[in-house]
């Protein structure tokens, strides 16, 4: 019995549902036809053939509803906008516009324009919502253009323009910043750019003054046609392309300079080496994966590596540096991860649920979350094993300098229990197996392979 | 028609016209022409339905 995608629902004509390891599209009358005409285009083949579209063919309908039903293949991880970096964004909002250019040039359209409906596969971004197309029809406008504004133009000039990061917003409201939001935001210099005067000002002001108008048969009997779409879109494209964002270090860039990194740097790729081939994991999750040395190791080891980290600007730089590898970049503070959310709380899993890890890495992290962000060690350990996953952990001794540091400002009063060596190897007995460890050069690091107890 | 299960924005809708370069806004005008001429023969017909002789004031209220 399939089951349905929580988030897939939205579109009747065409909805995805999950049946074992397969991911089928269910498709009414109306959806066939869109994937008739979709397939009787030259552009199909050329999309799917150079990996901008999910491939897709006919298959069993096993009804359910269905006039017709095709089959996906399974991408191996789902990450969603408020977990890309601003490079990601921009790659995903010209795709979307380069699709539909192509579309509209063979009389087919993309009835939405959200990027919910792309992901990235080995670093590329790929539009997987192969129902979002459908035939053209003379005189209709682009359905998709205030969509569009709202979850790539304007998440990126926030970031371009105003300096500001697009996660929080787009993580608390999904369908992104309005036009009118975007007035209040940006400063009167900001808004007397051109782009700003159309995209934002004067959006705002006709959202405003025509809400709720029905509009479309006005514009058909104006003349519209799709040149027009075309003409926008061009536009939109070189608008995309001119925003850049300079990237301020805040402090993380340049983290392997630090000497006890690059001192140890070797050490623990060798730890980890080891743990790889022994156990030649599909799936790693790189906890804090900074710039993403030791995903690159798993990704050379034949593992999809799941970067988290919460510092954009190095997972930017990973994320331009790592097209073509198996390493899936997730912008994700590990103290608030991704939470379920959407409609009835389950429409965008939780980034903890999407993990499902086979084996993973916590280099250089959990110091920071017990002295940083004051999570007892115990609770972090727990955490750990609630992954059911092998772990490759990094443990810092309260001797150590880079402690020093964190608690320089705390009071003996307000650290946690079970930071200290002993009581922290008591607290993994309570979880954890130890495989191996290696105490690191400065003796204040130990590297433990652990396996979760029970197991 | 195409199908829109997503809200287009009427507004929006008449700006990306706007944004197709002289074409466009040749068309946005027309349409939005359009648009306050069928409101004004919506509340003329309005008033005479209910016998009022008096047009509408304002057509955009």
């Amino acid at each position: 019995m399939p089951s349905p995608d929580p988030g897939s629902f939205r579109d009747p004509s065409s909805r995805v549902v999950f049946d074992g390891d397969r991911v089928l599209r269910l498709l009414d009358d109306r959806g066939l036809r869109s994937w008739q005409d979709l397939t009787s285009s030259d552009f199909f083949g050329r999309a799917t053939a150079d990996g901008r579209l999910i491939e897709a063919h006919e298959t069993e309908n096993p009804g359910e509803g269905a006039v017709g039903a095709l089959e996906h293949p399974r991408l191996p991880f789902i990450s969603y906008p408020y977990e890309w970096t601003f490079s990601m964004l921009k790659n995903a909002a010209l795709l979307q516009l380069g699709l539909l250019e192509e579309a509209l040039g063979e009389g087919l359209t993309i009835k939405d324009a959200t990027p919910f409906n792309i992901q990235f596969l080995d670093g590329h971004p790929i539009f997987i919502d192969i129902g979002s197309f459908e035939r053209y029809q003379p005189g209709e406008p682009w359905i998709g253009y205030r969509q569009f504004t709202r979850q790539f133009l304007f998440p990126l000039m926030l970031r371009s323009w105003a300096g500001l990061p697009f996660h929080p917003w787009l993580r608390g409201d999904m369908e992104g910043p309005s036009a009118a939001d975007m007035k209040r935001i940006l400063s009167r210099g900001q808004r007397m750019k051109p782009a700003a005067m159309m995209h934002v000002t004067l959006q705002a002001r006709m959202e405003e003054r025509m809400s709720g108008e029905a509009v479309r048969s006005n514009l058909r009997e104006a003349g519209f046609s799709s040149d027009l779409i075309v003409a926008n879109v061009g536009k939109l494209r070189s608008l995309v392309e001119s925003l850049h964002w300079e990237q301020e270090d805040a402090g993380w860039s340049g983290y392997h300079s630090f000497d006890h990194v690059a001192r140890d740097r070797d050490d623990k790729a060798g730890f980890l080496r080891e743990s790889l081939q022994a156990r030649q994991p599909g799936r790693v999750l790189d906890l804090g994966a900074n710039d993403g040395h030791f995903s690159a190791i798993a990704a050379e080891h034949g593992a999809l590596a799941i970067a988290v980290d919460g510092h954009e600007p190095v997972l930017d730089s990973l994320y331009k540096q790592s097209a073509g590898s198996s390493i899936a970049v997730v912008v994700s503070d590990l103290t608030n991860p991704s939470p379920s959310q959407g409609w009835a709380g389950t429409e965008r899993p939780s980034l903890m649920e999407r993990a499902n890890p086979d084996l993973i890495v916590a280099y250089g992290v959990i110091h920071h979350l017990m002295y940083t962000a004051s999570i007892p060690p115990r609770s972090i350990l727990k955490w750990l094993r609630d992954f059911e996953a092998p772990v490759v952990l990094e443990f810092v001794s309260p001797e150590d300098p880079m402690v020093d540091k964190l608690t320089a400002n705390k009071l003996e009063s307000e650290l946690h229990a079970g930071r200290d060596e002993p009581a922290f190897r008591q607290l993994l007995a309570a979880h954890f197996e130890i495989r191996r460890e290696k105490v690191l050069e400065g003796s204040t690091r130990i590297l433990f392979d652990l396996v979760p107890s029970g197991r | 028609m195409i199908f829109a299960y997503l809200d287009a924005g009427s507004g929006s809708l008449i700006l990306q016209a706007l944004l197709g370069g002289l074409a466009g806004i040749a068309v946005a005008f027309k349409a939005w022409k359009a648009r306050l001429v069928g409101k004004r023969a919506v509340s003329e017909a309005e008033h005479e339905l209910s016998g009022t002789e008096e047009p509408a004031a304002n057509s955009e209220s």
